[in-house]
């Protein structure tokens, strides 16, 4: 059995790392007790893994971990917790209030599951990501209109650095949704759905393309999306912590 | 921002908007964001005392640091004050403020350092005093403390190099010697008088005098100091009610004071990321290259029942998996084994709590604490042998022998350790190349008792150059010239060329030769550290940024010689910088030892035997707290003498009479 949880990254923590944030829930887990398991060999890890990573400095309502148990204290939808949270049993939503406490503000635990391994990992398996973001230094008119231009496109062509060459690239394809959603106190704010396959692509990228010159302000991530059944969807909405 | 005549209200604004923009623009961006779990971020009182914490050096290194933290909480704790802190921000930061205007800011809610009543520098190492001067600057406050204006924030400094203020005290109004705990509470009270006055025009000089009659505070400008050419003659009080000497603030019992009580916890990585308890202050090894060592005496230790709360506690609130032990000496505290195992057993840690123990003694790391610590994961073991022959231990008085070492190695190798790490200092005084070249001898036998429980084991030496410090024995001896020590370090380089298995580490000669400018420097240096700093030296303790010709060139700017300030040696009647700062030790008491230590006499931990009166206790009318009647591991400074009987010793011990203040 493993936890899923969906947590977002909200304010001034947007500028921590993923690498931090993986040191972040390590020491909240541990603080609630919850039975995780840890990888074998000379300095053992605490076994998890998130969803695709996410860019320092960006914010997010749609982060993803999963968390091995140890089968030994999981029964039905109730953890048994060790250590500090010693003698306490959970259920999901009693777990997902026990993280929010030990998180620092800016995390929290937006839903969380108790569910079966499956196969394969939730960062092979998201096929795009939904983003709002604003951009500092353009005028929201000519946002709309280069907006307008690139849906209208075959091809949008960026700059990509690979290795120490600049080559031009091709992303129309991975422009799955993009739209004006009114303006930000910093300025005009994109909605956008953007592939990450074959490649993750971000926010930053389209500002070069709908006002060049222009700045990232706060971007978001708002949702991560899978497939199953062949259904697009998201592997866990906000509030569904109860129902599995 | 000052109210006329009445109580100073001041409306603390955030700078948090202007800073958002430029940290996507920055290095690692997460430490100057704050939301450190224990910080607090409303502690806001307007009617209270405003202490900004600043440490002079990196976030990553400064969050860590214990005594910071606990005046933090102790602060935060009044109702007539609070703190913020702050950290040098890194120069690619330091040019995005620059550049947007935008001044030295707290980390907790991002308000301005300017609008702080006391900005408050914690002073660890000698080469950040550039750094202070630059955040004193980013604050928008002028970094000359006589051209600071009534309503300026104080400029306050505390730390262990405080012991020598006079190279910064042109630009601090005042210093704090010694433990920090009682004292900002003196402080706190004067500058809340001044503060409900409204700081009226003049009133600054009223509040500098106010602090200077506090007992271990030194306001440089109540000082006048006079020289005789290049030699200094004194530094003596300006008004008759101010002290001719400064003695430093002293805890008696650790035991009342169990801070920090909420360690921060930082969002990203800093240096010691960890829970850190502190067991122990104060070292009465005699170590004496040692200044934390002679300044922090007598010993002080927590209770074993409230180092086992502390850490329990802190595990639980903070969910590391690390706990440090942290000292001077950590091994030498009571009891360790029994700490070290409870808490790998409580059932709180599961198991996967490690413990470290820095500053490890060789004589006190046996197989029982290697077997306890390395229950969990085995953290990095550093012994510190300082020297390499037993001539060279005897003068420094680490009189720890070559079997001890061998002794706490082996024990290491054969509890599943690879690698161990052993620091050396070389330059000491009367080193010979014979003495430099033992060190390699001590590694290669460190490998080969490895090699019996490992195909891996290896040794890391780190060498650092010896730079005499203030309030030592060793504060007459004249450093080695750089080009001196690096020929030491190529002695040993070559020596260890051929042996895989022995990684030598050095610390930079030159900037031995800047810290020793700074160590020891009366108050005429002060310009060379404000050239340094104009000219962009800030962050000297980063190799990528240290740069001697800035110091060469300041020192030659300022008509002062750098031989004459670090590679001379004193004689016994010359005045020095920090004679009127009384650190508890006497002044002859050091100078017996000095002489001692040239004599090659080594003496004996006064924990266990009787007092020499070097004066850190007898004056203060303090006294050892130490649970064990009995010294760690079969003897006083790892001799093997057992005091008891008169068991012969190795070490020739000088006969007490002849030492100590009193002949
Ligand atoms: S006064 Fe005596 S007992 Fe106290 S530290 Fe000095 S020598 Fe040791």
């Amino acid at each position: 059995m493993r936890l899923r949880i969906r947590f977002s990254k909200l304010g001034k923590v947007r500028f921590v790392g993923h690498r931090d944030v993986a040191r972040i829930m390590e020491r909240a887990l541990r603080r609630c007790g919850i039975p995780v398991t840890y990888s074998e060999g000379f300095s053992p890890r605490l076994r998890m893994s998130f969803g695709l990573a996410l860019p320092t400095c960006y914010e997010s309502e749609a982060e993803y971990l999963d968390v091995p148990l140890n089968p030994d204290l999981v029964q039905d939808q109730t953890v048994f917790c060790t250590g500090w949270g010693q003698g306490e049993a959970h259920n999901p939503t009693e777990l997902q209030d026990a993280l929010n406490k030990a998180l620092p503000n800016g995390f929290d635990v937006v839903a969380l599951t108790i569910e079966p391994k499956s196969k394969g990992s939730l960062q092979e398996a998201v096929l795009s990501c939904g983003w709002s973001f604003d951009i500092v230094g353009a005028q929201t008119d000519g946002v709309q209109n280069a907006i307008e231009t690139a849906l209208n496109s075959s091809v949008i062509e960026v700059d990509r650095k690979k290795k120490n060459e600049i080559v031009r690239e091709d992303i129309r394809h991975g422009i799955h949704e993009l739209r004006l959603d009114g303006e930000s106190e910093r300025g005009p704010l994109v909605v956008a759905e953007l592939s990450a396959k074959p490649r993750v692509i971000r926010p930053s990228e389209l500002v070069d393309v709908l006002a060049p010159g222009a700045e990232l302000g706060v971007a978001k991530r708002t949702h991560q999306w899978i497939e199953t059944d062949g259904q697009r969807i998201e592997p866990l909405t906000p509030s569904n912590s109860i129902t599995t | 921002m000052r109210a006329r005549g009445g109580i100073i209200r001041l409306q603390m604004t955030s700078l948090w908007p202007r800073l958002e923009p430029v940290l996507p623009r920055v290095e690692k961006p997460a430490r100057y964001i704050g939301c450190e779990d224990g910080a607090n971020a409303n502690i806001y009182k307007p009617d209270a005392t405003s202490w900004l914490l600043t440490y002079p050096d990196t976030y990553e290194i400064g969050l860590p640091n214990q005594g910071l933290q606990i005046l933090y909480e102790l602060l935060n704790e009044r109702p007539d004050a609070f703190a913020e802190r702050s950290y040098a921000p890194w120069t690619d930061m330091e040019a995005q403020m620059r550049a947007a205007d935008v001044p030295l800011f707290s980390v907790d809610t991002h308000r301005p350092a300017n609008e702080f009543d006391i900005i408050a520098f914690n002073l660890s190492a000698e080469l950040v005093y550039t750094n202070v001067l630059n955040c004193i600057d980013l604050a928008g406050v002028p970094v000359r403390a006589s051209e600071r204006r009534d309503a300026d924030p104080l400029v306050g400094a505390g730390g262990h190099c405080a012991y020598n203020p006079e190279p910064l005290a042109d630009f601090v109004d005042f210093f704090v010697m010694g433990d920090g705990e009682e004292v900002i509470a003196d402080i706190t009270e004067e500058v809340q008088e001044w503060r409900q006055s409204g700081k009226p025009k003049g009133s600054r000089e009223a509040i500098l005098h106010a602090l200077a009659l506090i007992p271990g505070v030194y306001v440089p400008a109540m000082y006048d100091v006079t020289y005789d050419n290049q030699h200094l003659l004194a530094v003596t009080p300006r008004h008759n009610d101010i002290p001719a000497n400064i003695s430093k603030r002293t805890i008696a019992d650790l035991a009342d004071w169990p801070y920090p009580r909420n360690q921060l916890v930082p969002l990203t990585e800093v240096v010691h990321d960890r829970l850190n308890v502190e067991i122990f202050r104060g070292c009465t090894r005699g170590c004496r290259f040692c200044q934390a060592g002679m300044i922090t005496r007598p010993v002080r230790e927590r209770p074993a029942s409230q180092v086992r709360e502390m850490i329990s506690a802190g595990l639980e609130r903070t969910g590391y998996d690390e706990v440090s032990l942290t000292s001077l000496s950590t091994a030498d505290f009571s009891g360790i084994e029994d700490v070290v195992a409870d808490t790998i057993d409580d059932p709180g840690t599961c198991g996967r709590v490690s413990v470290s123990l820095p500053s490890l003694r060789v004589d006190a790391f046996t197989v029982g604490v290697a077997a306890q610590v390395s229950k969990a994961r085995r953290t990095g073991l550093t012994f510190a042998p300082e020297a390499g022959s037993w001539r060279m231990r005897q003068i420094i008085n680490k009189l720890i022998t070559e079997e001890d070492l061998y002794e706490a190695v082996r024990a290491a190798y054969s509890q599943g350790w690879h690698r161990v790490k052993l620091y050396f200092l070389t330059g000491l005084p009367s080193e010979m190349d014979d003495d430099t070249l033992a060190i390699a001898d001590l590694a290669e036998n460190c490998v080969q008792i490895g090699l019996e429980y490992t195909k891996k084991a290896s040794v890391t030496v780190s060498l650092g150059g010896f730079v005499p410090k203030p309030h030592t024995p060793f504060q007459w001896f004249g450093q080695n010239q750089p080009e001196e020590l690096r020929r030491k370090v190529d002695l040993l380089r070559n020596r260890l060329r051929k042996n895989k298995r022995v990684h030598l580490k050095w610390h930079s000669p030159e900037a031995s030769t800047a810290e020793g400018i700074t160590s020891r420097g009366d108050r005429r240096v002060g310009s060379v550290i404000e050239h340094v700093w104009r000219e962009g030296g800030t962050f000297q303790e980063w190799s990528e940024h240290f740069n001697l010709e800035l110091w060469k060139e300041a020192m030659d700017a300022s008509g002062l010689d750098i031989d004459w300030y670090v590679h001379r040696h004193r004689d016994e009647g010359e005045v020095l910088p920090w004679d009127h700062i009384h650190a508890g030790l006497h002044k002859d008491f050091l100078w017996q030892d000095w002489q001692d230590a040239l004599g090659g006499y080594g003496i004996e931990d006064c924990r266990w035997t009787p007092c020499y009166d070097c004066g850190a206790c007898t004056e203060y009318g303090i006294e050892h707290v130490v649970a064990s009647p009995a010294p760690p591991n079969g003897g006083s400074q790892g001799t093997g003498q057992d005091l008891a009987t008169g068991h012969l010793v190795p070490v020739q011990l000088r006969p007490r009479a002849g030492v100590g203040g009193s002949q």
